[in-house]
C-alpha cells in the first residue's frame, strides 16, 4: 500500500485529545479564524466545499457542497434555518464516528460552526445515539469549554456570527439515524420518518430549512477550508475524494477504525492493515459499508474501496464499515441476525416493511434452525423485490432487502442445503437472543 | 386547475390536492388505507401505488396520495407494474391480519376485503402463525379495537390530531409490534369517537352499540339528516330488513359536516326502534279509544270546528313542508301559530354540535313562525279556546304534565304517541324523521334533506296529507271560513 498523508485521526491519539488546550495547541479552530477573520463568505466557503467534491460519510454519499447549496437564498426566504449532524450511528458494523467524538470532540465543534456559517445556521443540533454516553459527555463538555472561550454564543471569535450548539441524546431506535426521521425525533415526536418532498433544506427541522450531515463529514470541513478544496480533491479516486474511516469488524485479527485514502483495496485493508482474516481462514464473504449493502465474495476482495467501484460490484461504501466473515461462517445465521435487526428496528409506518422485515427475519429463523420449506428461497427473493427499491417512505426496507437478494444470489445453494437437509451444516453452537433489546 | 391525463382521458385537477384526489373526484378508482381526504396524507399503507409519466421521463410506480398533480402527467392506474405494486402490497398487509372475516363486523364494507378481491392472490405464503394481540380491547364508551386485525393505517390517530384538534391516540412501539394505543390505556374522551369507526378501513375499530348487530350487506342505506341539534348534519340511515332501524353514519357533505358528526347524533335512534306507535285515537266516555286516521281526524273537526281563538303549535322536528303545512290549516282555523322551541342544550363544541336541539330552528323562522319555550307555549295554550299541537315530539317537549293541567282549550295533538290529558279530544299518528320526506334548514341556512328510509307505521299518512285532509274536514272546500 502506498504511503499517505493522515489527518482525520492525527489527534486522536494524543493524551487529553479532547481539550480545548490540546485541540489549539494543535491547530485547532485555525479553519474557523480563517472563516471569520480573513474573512470568507458563506458562498465561498460552499464553494470551496463543492471543489473538494467532499461526499457524504454517512452511507448515501452524496456530495456536501451540493447539499449545502441547496438551503435557500436567506435574502428571499428569511426563516431561521439549521444543522443537524447525524451522530446517531447504529449501522450494524459502524463505529467510526464514536473514535471521533470521543477523542476529538472539538474537530466536530469546529466542523458544525463553518458548517453553520456557511449555511447561514443560527443553531446547530448534534443528535447523539444514546448508547453513546462517552461521546455525548465529551461534546457536552467540549462545547462547554468551546462556549467559555468565546466560540459559540452571540458573538463567535468577537464576530458578529452567531451560533448555538444544543446536543440531543437518542433512544436507542435505528431509525432516528434516517435524516427525517431524526428530525421528527429532534422536535419530540415518534422517529417516523416524513415522506420526501419536501426535502429539509426547504422543510425540515420545526418546519425550516435544515441541512442534515454525518459526523465525518462535518469532521472533514475544517481541513478543506484550511488546506483548500483543491488540496482535499487532489486525494483518492475520481468520484471519491479524501481521506476516510474505514471500521473493520468480524473475523479479521486486528479489528478497529482506521484513517485510510480512496484508492486502498478491499485486500489491502484486510490483509495489510486489519492483520488478515483470523485463525488462518479464508474470507467466504463480507460487508464492505455496514449490514445494509449487498454482501461480496471473498473473491471479490481486490476491489478497491470507493463509491463508483464498489457500485461496479453491485455493492455500496455505505459507512465503509467492512464485516469480514471467515468460511467457517454460516450465512443462514448471518441473514438470521441481520433480518431480525431489521425486524427490530423498522419503524412500522409502509406495510412492505413493518410486515417485510418480519417475514424476512421469520424465514431466516426457520431455515438456520432447519425448519425451511423448500419454496422459502424463492419467497425470499419475491419478498425482497417487493420492499425494494424505493418503494417505502424511507430506506429501511430497502436495507433489509439488498442484503437479503444478495445472499439469495450469492449463497442460494447453501440456504438449500439448510432446507433440504432440515438443519444448518455450519451452525455454531446457537445462543438465542429473543428479547435482546 | 391542472391538466393530466388519467387512464387515457383527460381530467382538469386541483393543484392543491394529490393525485389520488383527482382520480378519485373523476370517478377513477385508487385504492387507499392511509389516504383519507379529510386527513393529512402521510403515505405509509403504500397501496395507493399507480404508475406516472411526465414529460419524456420513464414511467414510474408512485403512490399517488403524495405526488402533486403536475401539467401533462399521464397516469396509468391500471398498468401492469402498478396492479403488481399493489398486489405485493396486499400481500404484506394480509401477512398478519386474521382474516376473520366471518365474525368480523366490517365484512361487506371492508377495503382490504374489498381490494384484496379485486388485486390479492388466493392463496397464503406465510409458514408461521400470525401475531397475536389483544382482540377486544375497549377504547371506552363508544370503541373497540381489534389490534389484530389493524393495519396501522394512522387514520384514527391523524382523526384526532388534524379534526378534533385533541390528540389521543398514538401508535405504540415499533415495527411489526406496532399497536394503536391511547395514552397509558386511559378511555377516548369526547363527543366525536364514533368517526373512527367509520374512517377505519378494516374491522379493527368498531362501534360497541354495533357489534354483532347486523351484517351490513343486510343493511338498506337511506340518505337523511341528523335532528340532533342544528348543525343538521347530511347521514346515512341504515335499515335492517325488517325496519329496524340499526344506525346512523355521517354523510359527505362539504358544506355542513365534511365526513363527520357527533356521536350524540350516531346513537340518537333509540327511540326510532320503539314499538307503540299511535295511529289514532278519540276521546270516548271511558277515556282515550285507539281508532284509525279517518275517525281521528272526524272527531278532531269537530272538536275544532267553530272554536274562537285557536293555536297552533308545531314541534322543532316539523320538516318545511309540514310546517307550511300547518301555516295553512291555522289559516283556515284563523288561529295563531308557534313553535316549541327547547332550551340550549350543554353539548356545543367548537366543530359541530350547535347546543341548539331544534333542528328546524331557521326554517320555522323563516316560514313566519315564532319559537316559545315549553313555559311560555303552556300559557298561552291556557287562554286559548282550542290546541292543535303539530309534529314529532311535541307533547314530549312542550311537557305531558303541562299538557295534563290543562283545563280550558280543547286539545288535537298530532305526534308518534298520545299523551294522557284530560283536554285532549284526538290524535292523530305522525311519521318519525327518518320515514317521510321533507326538508329542514340548518342554522347556517343550508337545507338538508330527509327521505323515507322505512314505511310508517300501517295507518299513518304523511302529515302534509293528514293536516290537508283535516283542513278539508273542518271547513270544506268552497265553504270559506
Amino acid at each position: 500500500m502506498k504511503t499517505f498523508e493522515r489527518y482525520l485521526l492525527n489527534r486522536t491519539t494524543l493524551a487529553n485529545s479532547h481539550t480545548l488546550a490540546v485541540y489549539k495547541a494543535n491547530g485547532g479552530y485555525a479553519g474557523l479564524e480563517k472563516v471569520l477573520k480573513k474573512p470568507m463568505t458563506p458562498a465561498e466557503v460552499i464553494a470551496e466545499m463543492k471543489a473538494s467534491n467532499l461526499r457524504g460519510r454517512g452511507g448515501a454519499g452524496f456530495p456536501c457542497g451540493m447539499k449545502w447549496s441547496f438551503m435557500p437564498d436567506p435574502t428571499k426566504d428569511p426563516r431561521p434555518r439549521y444543522l443537524a449532524v447525524n451522530a446517531d450511528e447504529s449501522e450494524p458494523g459502524t463505529c467510526k464516528d464514536r473514535v471521533l467524538m470521543e477523542k476529538d470532540p472539538h474537530g466536530l465543534i469546529e466542523g458544525c460552526l463553518i458548517a453553520a456559517y456557511a449555511i447561514r445556521a443560527q443553531a446547530v443540533y448534534i443528535y447523539v445515539r444514546g448508547e453513546y454516553r462517552e461521546s455525548y459527555d465529551r461534546l457536552l463538555a467540549a462545547i462547554d469549554e468551546a462556549r467559555k472561550a468565546g466560540l459559540i454564543g452571540k458573538r463567535v471569535m468577537d464576530t458578529d456570527f452567531a451560533c448555538e450548539i444544543w446536543m440531543h441524546k437518542g433512544a436507542g431506535a435505528y431509525i432516528c439515524g434516517e435524516e427525517t426521521g431524526l428530525m421528527e425525533s429532534l422536535e419530540g415526536k415518534r422517529g417516523h420518518p416524513r415522506p420526501k418532498p419536501p426535502f429539509p433544506a426547504g422543510f425540515g427541522l420545526w418546519g425550516q430549512p435544515t441541512t442534515v450531515n454525518n459526523v465525518e463529514t462535518i469532521f472533514n470541513v475544517p481541513f478543506i477550508v484550511q488546506k483548500g478544496g483543491a488540496w482535499f480533491a487532489s486525494i483518492g479516486t475520481a468520484n471519491s475524494k479524501g481521506n476516510f474511516l474505514v471500521g473493520i469488524s468480524g473475523h479479521v485479527n486486528k479489528p478497529g477504525v482506521y484513517e485510510l485514502p480512496f484508492g486502498v483495496t478491499a485486500r489491502e485493508i484486510v490483509d495489510e492493515v486489519a492483520g488478515g482474516i483470523w485463525k488462518g481462514r479464508k474470507c467466504k464473504a463480507w460487508f464492505p459499508g455496514g449490514s445494509s449493502c449487498a454482501l461480496l465474495l471473498g473473491a471479490d476482495l481486490d476491489v478497491v474501496l470507493d463509491h463508483d467501484s464498489l457500485k461496479a460490484k453491485g455493492s455500496s461504501l455505505g459507512t465503509a464499515a467492512m464485516v469480514m466473515m471467515d468460511d467457517a461462517t454460516s450465512m443462514a445465521r448471518v441473514m438470521e441476525i441481520i433480518a431480525r435487526f431489521y425486524d427490530h428496528e423498522s419503524c412500522g409506518q409502509c406495510s412492505q416493511c413493518r410486515e417485510g422485515t418480519q417475514w424476512l427475519a421469520q424465514i431466516f429463523h426457520r431455515i438456520a434452525t432447519g425448519h425451511g420449506v423448500p419454496e422459502d428461497v424463492a419467497t425470499l427473493e419475491s419478498l425482497a423485490k417487493g420492499m425494494a427499491p424505493g418503494k417505502t417512505i424511507c430506506a429501511l426496507s430497502d436495507a433489509a432487502a439488498i442484503p437479503t437478494l444478495s445472499a439469495v444470489r450469492l449463497f442460494r445453494a447453501e440456504l438449500e442445503e439448510c432446507i433440504t437437509k432440515h438443519k444448518d451444516p455450519l451452525a455454531p453452537s446457537r445462543v438465542e437472543y429473543a428479547g435482546a433489546h | 386547475m391542472t391538466k393530466i391525463t388519467v387512464n387515457g382521458r383527460a381530467i382538469d385537477a386541483d393543484p392543491k390536492k394529490p393525485l389520488i384526489a383527482a382520480c378519485h373526484e373523476h370517478d377513477v378508482d385508487v385504492p387507499m388505507y392511509c389516504y383519507h381526504p379529510g386527513l393529512t396524507p402521510v403515505g405509509s399503507c403504500r397501496i395507493c401505488q399507480v404508475e406516472v409519466k411526465q414529460g419524456d421521463g420513464p414511467a414510474r410506480v408512485v403512490v399517488a396520495c403524495r405526488t402533486p398533480v403536475a401539467e401533462g402527467m399521464v397516469v396509468n392506474t391500471d398498468a401492469p407494474k402498478a396492479h403488481d405494486a399493489r398486489r405485493e402490497c396486499l400481500e404484506f398487509l394480509l401477512k398478519n391480519h386474521p382474516l376473520d372475516c366471518p365474525i368480523c363486523d366490517k365484512a361487506g364494507e371492508c377495503d382490504l376485503q374489498d381490494y384484496s378481491f379485486d388485486e390479492g392472490q388466493t392463496k397464503g405464503r406465510t409458514h408461521e402463525p400470525r401475531r397475536k394481540l389483544e382482540k377486544r380491547k375497549s377504547l371506552g364508551d363508544v370503541i373497540v379495537l381489534d389490534e389484530e386485525r389493524c393495519i396501522l393505517c394512522s387514520r384514527c390517530v391523524r382523526f384526532f390530531e388534524d379534526v378534533t384538534k385533541k390528540p389521543q391516540l398514538t401508535v405504540a412501539d415499533l415495527g411489526s409490534r406496532s399497536t394503536i394505543a391511547t395514552f397509558q390505556d386511559r378511555p377516548l374522551a369526547g363527543n366525536y369517537q364514533g368517526n373512527i369507526a367509520d374512517i377505519c378501513p378494516v374491522g379493527a375499530l368498531t362501534l360497541k352499540a354495533f357489534r354483532f348487530k347486523a351484517r351490513v350487506w343486510n343493511l338498506s342505506k337511506h340518505l337523511s339528516t341528523c335532528g340532533e341539534c342544528s348543525r343538521g348534519c347530511s347521514i346515512t340511515a341504515e335499515v335492517l330488513r325488517g325496519g329496524e332501524l340499526k344506525r346512523f353514519r355521517p354523510r359527505f357533505n362539504p358544506k355542513v359536516n365534511q365526513w363527520w358528526m357527533c356521536d350524540t347524533g350516531r346513537f340518537s335512534f333509540a327511540h326510532a326502534n320503539a314499538t307503540g306507535r299511535l295511529v289514532g285515537a278519540v276521546r270516548t266516555s271511558e277515556g282515550l279509544r285507539a281508532c284509525d286516521r279517518e275517525t281521528a281526524l272526524g272527531a278532531a273537526a269537530n272538536a275544532l270546528r267553530g272554536k274562537a281563538s285557536v293555536t297552533v303549535v308545531v314541534s322543532p322536528f316539523a320538516t318545511n313542508e309540514e310546517a307550511a303545512a300547518a301555516k295553512t290549516l291555522a289559516a283556515r282555523l284563523g288561529a295563531k301559530t308557534c313553535f316549541v322551541s327547547p332550551a340550549p342544550n350543554s353539548l356545543k363544541d367548537d366543530f359541530l354540535h350547535t347546543g341548539d336541539p331544534c333542528p328546524n330552528r331557521r326554517g320555522l323562522v323563516e316560514l313566519g313562525l315564532q319559537g316559545l319555550a315549553a313555559a311560555d307555549v303552556a300559557s298561552a295554550l291556557a287562554s286559548a279556546g282550542a290546541a292543535v299541537l303539530i309534529g314529532e315530539r311535541v307533547a314530549e317537549l312542550i311537557g305531558a304534565e303541562r299538557l295534563a293541567a290543562l283545563t280550558g282549550p280543547r286539545v288535537v295533538l298530532f305526534d308518534t304517541r298520545a299523551i294522557e290529558a284530560p283536554t285532549l279530544d284526538s290524535a292523530i299518528g305522525v311519521p318519525l324523521s327518518i320515514e317521510k320526506d321533507g326538508h329542514w334548514t340548518n342554522v347556517d341556512g343550508h337545507v338538508g334533506r330527509l327521505t323515507i328510509a322505512r314505511a310508517a307505521p300501517n295507518g299513518v299518512r304523511a302529515l302534509v296529507e293528514t293536516l290537508a285532509r283535516l283542513a278539508e274536514l273542518v271547513s270544506p272546500a268552497g265553504a270559506k271560513a
